[in-house]
């Protein structure tokens, strides 16, 4: 009973931060359909990133704060560079050049930063006692930031002038040019938001594990599960569908072991994908 | 003000458009009449930019739409209303207005002032505000897409096909609206197959055929003589 | 029309024709010629080509992009590993046979649900199965090795019981040629025949060709599967080649790298991607001897890669697909 009340906080905290992950990705597939391959690895390199600003200032939310504003710089970069002249290609087209950008990344940390794992300290300390077993302040201040975060994403979406932009864009690209708004702004906009987000996730999931050259893919790979799950380009759906796979994945942890308990999420994603590929969350597609 | 001049242009390898020339003068009201599909919708594509234009040339008030960002044409002052309406359907009402709204540049008070001149020229879209674009009945789609052109303040509006599929009442408000535009000197580029609305809306005509003009009159000769629009348009 | 097609179809195939024993010749002379560590590569570019090449039948050919390729090939190594585990004397044969019907089954398996969703679903759920496959391989330590892999000796080459002998580098790489060559033309006829007709069709049009009346899923079903088991032949020889199986061959790592190759050397000319994977191999070769760079050698390489996907979207031999499936 005590196990299962840890992890379903487990999953929830794993669920806000996977959340934040996966609302940056399905923002950039509504708009631009585009799967990005190197989601993940922005993610790596904004937690490398924010490991280094605490490493020589000592601040965590300067970090997280420098490590968002350089991703999404870089970000924008990658659109303008390799994406922007892929617009009107075979959308496969943009899944191998991200592929590529993400190979690039994973080996430049490589280099830049070495093999090992970097810690990240956690910025709030000490633990709280929940039936006998001790859990750390920080994992719900992590899950409570990550909330904020996104309902901060999603006021600006819903009421901020580029949010209706973003909208309108993402919904009739046509007709929001003919609306004068100047879409090719917009999209590389909305890859800068969603690298951001990607690099502040990485800074916060940094305390959890560490930071490796590695861990990008995996987060690729779960965030693609989620976006899927949830309804590709769906942002409610991706935040519900992050939430309930990793409970599931919390809760299978305690049967097998964590490295099998992501097999969960594979039989998710692929039930969602036979009998309601428009998203488990959804009723119709818009 | 808006000029084309032997227009050609493709979709595909079709070539849809053959040397169309057409003016619109400021603040004048053009009517282009023609059957399905002989090229009139193409020619307000072609005019945006959505159509593969493959010779000829487009001026703007003597400024050469070749090389203008799609989005560029809404700051030079065309406005666009498509004949399929594209409403953005998750957008509410209110969202669908400020997306030509929200232009760099603009003052509260302006913004205001312009919301509230629509909302006096279709106040069911004030009523609906906060409901989402989709839910729409079809007229009130056409005025939304009519008003979402209206707040770009255009010199000229794009207007395709607005009276299609709707009730007669809806055709008779949309008919003032046109009349209403033009008295605050908008000029209009409208595409029908409604003639009786069209001779009484424009100044000029141009009848389509085969994706060209054959013929341009005024309205008022065109009333006098019906023998043209039957013999091109069957009516 | 081009000049390629304006050449009469006659003296085109002759033309190619007389290309192909060239290049097997060429191919067949090199073990005799070169050193042994060019030896080697010259026989790990065939199998990796032979493993890009059935990655092609899907992307080039069906226009299904499958990030999932390493299951087929790893399971081929494992299956090979199993066969020559457990069965004693070590047998080529068997080696062969199991490790085509561990490819095949899981072929069959991401067959069945990954051909109902079409393009990035598909690509998406081609590396989730592969991902699937990976964490029970390594996670099943007491079969399967787990991390460490397995290892196993080499099985002499026999053929048909009438004579037997031991592999030397350079009898490997004739039987390696030859079974990439006997796939090479059993995979071109294929997508000549009506069913690789089909299957283009499919990648220009897939709502246009089930409109005609094709059943769309069952055609994907058997291009997976034919892709996967020649991915798994892959595995095999590469298992055969280095004695182990180990769940790296497994991983995602191995399927980016056959789009890689595909993308570079040319979709849909299957020639191609043997291309791709000699101007990968030989890119990494060259760029890892390079003071500073060494493993990084990715980085060039990635961008490299993007530059080709921008630029050159046909890839190295893109320019000769007409006449590669003439």
């Amino acid at each position: 009973m005590d196990q299962i009340l840890v992890q379903t906080l487990h999953g929830l905290v794993n669920g806000m931060v996977l959340a934040m992950v996966a609302s940056g990705l399905t923002l950039i597939f509504g708009i631009m359909d585009i799967v990005n391959f190197a989601h993940g690895d922005l993610l790596m390199l904004g937690a490398f990133v924010g490991a280094s600003v605490v490493g020589v200032t000592g601040n965590y939310w300067l970090a997280l704060l420098v490590a968002a504003v350089v991703i999404a710089i870089l970000g924008a970069l990658l659109q303008i560079t390799t994406l922007r002249p892929l617009i009107g290609r075979d959308p496969l087209t943009t899944i191998l050049a991200t592929f590529g950008v993400s190979l690039v990344i994973q080996k430049y940390a490589l280099w830049q930063w070495g093999p090992s794992v970097r810690r990240i300290n956690e910025p709030v300390p000490g633990d709280f006692t929940l039936f006998h077993l001790q859990y750390p302040w920080y994992r719900i201040a992590t899950a409570v930031l990550a909330g904020l975060i996104i309902t901060g994403l999603w006021l600006f979406l819903k009421y901020g002038k580029y949010g209706i932009w973003i909208r309108a864009t993402t919904q009739d690209r046509v007709m929001a040019q003919a609306m004068g708004i100047p879409v090719p702004l917009v999209y590389t906009g909305v890859f800068a938001i969603g690298s951001a987000m990607a690099a502040a996730s990485g800074v916060l999931f940094g305390p959890f594990a560490g930071v490796t050259q590695t861990m990008g893919f995996d987060f690729t790979l779960r965030a693609f599960i989620v976006v899927v799950v949830g309804g590709m380009g769906n942002l409610a759906g991706s935040i519900l569908a992050s939430i309930f796979v990793s409970l599931l994945e919390s809760y299978a942890a305690i049967v097998v072991s964590p490295a099998q308990a992501v097999i969960v999420s594979f039989v998710v994603l692929v039930l969602t994908m036979l009998f309601r590929p428009t998203g488990l969350f959804v009723p119709t597609p818009k | 003000m808006l000029i084309l001049e032997s227009v050609d242009a493709h979709y595909g390898k079709s070539h849809v458009l053959h040397g169309v020339s057409i003016e619109v003068r400021a603040g004048e009201v053009v009517g282009l009449l023609g059957r399905n599909g002989v090229g009139k919708t193409t020619t307000l594509k072609a005019i945006m930019g959505m159509a593969r234009r493959t010779g000829g040339r487009i001026t703007f008030e003597g400024r050469d739409l070749q090389g203008v960002p799609p989005h560029g044409l809404a700051r030079l002052g065309i406005a666009w209303v498509p004949e399929e309406r594209r409403i953005f359907r998750l957008l509410t009402v209110l969202e669908n207005l400020r997306t030509g709204l929200d232009r760099p540049g603009i003052t509260p008070a302006h913004r205001d002032a312009l919301l509230e001149k629509v909302y006096a020229y279709f106040p069911i879209l004030k009523e609906r505000r906060h409901q989402a674009g989709g839910t729409l009945s079809g007229g009130e789609q056409q005025m939304l897409a009519i008003a979402r052109a209206m707040m770009l303040e255009p010199k000229i509006i794009l207007l395709d096909e607005p009276t299609e599929g709707l009730m007669p009442r809806m055709v008779a408000q949309i008919q003032e609206i046109v009349h209403a535009l033009h008295r605050d000197g908008v000029a209009i580029l409208l595409v029908e197959q409604n003639v009786p609305l069209t001779l009484d809306a424009a100044g000029r005509v141009y009848i389509m055929e085969k994706g060209a003009v054959r013929h341009h009159a005024s309205a008022v000769e065109l009333r006098a003589d019906p023998r043209v629009i039957h013999e091109y348009l069957g009516v | 029309m081009t000049a390629i097609s304006a050449a009469p179809p006659r003296t085109r195939a002759a033309g190619y024709w007389i290309a192909f024993a060239m290049v097997v010749g060429l191919l067949l002379v090199a073990p005799l010629v070169l050193p042994p560590f060019w030896q080697r590569f010259a026989t790990e570019i065939l199998i990796w080509g032979l493993l890009a090449m059935s990655s092609d039948i899907l992307i080039g050919y069906t226009g299904m992009v499958s990030f999932g390729h390493s299951a087929f090939f790893g399971l081929g190594m494992y299956g090979a590993a199993a066969a020559l585990l457990t069965v004693k004397p070590p047998s080529l044969s068997l080696a062969l046979i199991y490790g085509l019907v561990a490819a095949g089954g899981a072929a069959v398996f991401v067959a069945y649900f990954a051909t109902r969703l079409r393009e990035i679903y598909f690509a998406i759920s081609t590396l989730v199965f592969s991902q699937i496959f990976y964490v029970i391989i390594f996670t099943w330590t007491e079969v399967t090795g787990g991390e460490n892999g397995l290892t196993f000796g080499q099985p002499r080459l026999s053929i048909l019981g009438l004579w037997s002998d031991r592999f030397t580098p350079t009898t490997f790489h004739w039987f390696v040629l030859a079974v990439v060559v006997v796939s090479y033309l059993v995979v071109r006829r294929i997508t000549q025949s009506p069913f690789g007709m089909v299957l283009q069709s499919i990648r220009e049009n897939e709502p246009r060709t089930r409109a005609i009346g094709y059943p769309v899923e069952r055609y994907k079903i058997v291009a997976v599967m034919l892709s996967g088991l020649f991915a798994g032949l892959a595995g095999v020889l590469y298992a055969l080649q280095n004695k182990f199986a180990a769940p790296d061959f497994v991983f995602f790592v191995v399927s980016g790298e056959v789009v890689i190759f595909n993308v570079m050397g040319g979709m849909g000319t299957l020639v191609g991607p043997f291309a791709g994977a000699a101007f990968f191999l030989l890119l990494r070769e060259s760029l890892s001897r390079l003071p500073y760079l060494a493993e990084y050698y990715l980085i060039p390489v990635g961008i490299i890669f993007i530059i080709m996907i921008i630029f050159l979207p046909q890839g190295l031999l893109g320019f000769l697909r007409r006449r590669l499936n003439a």
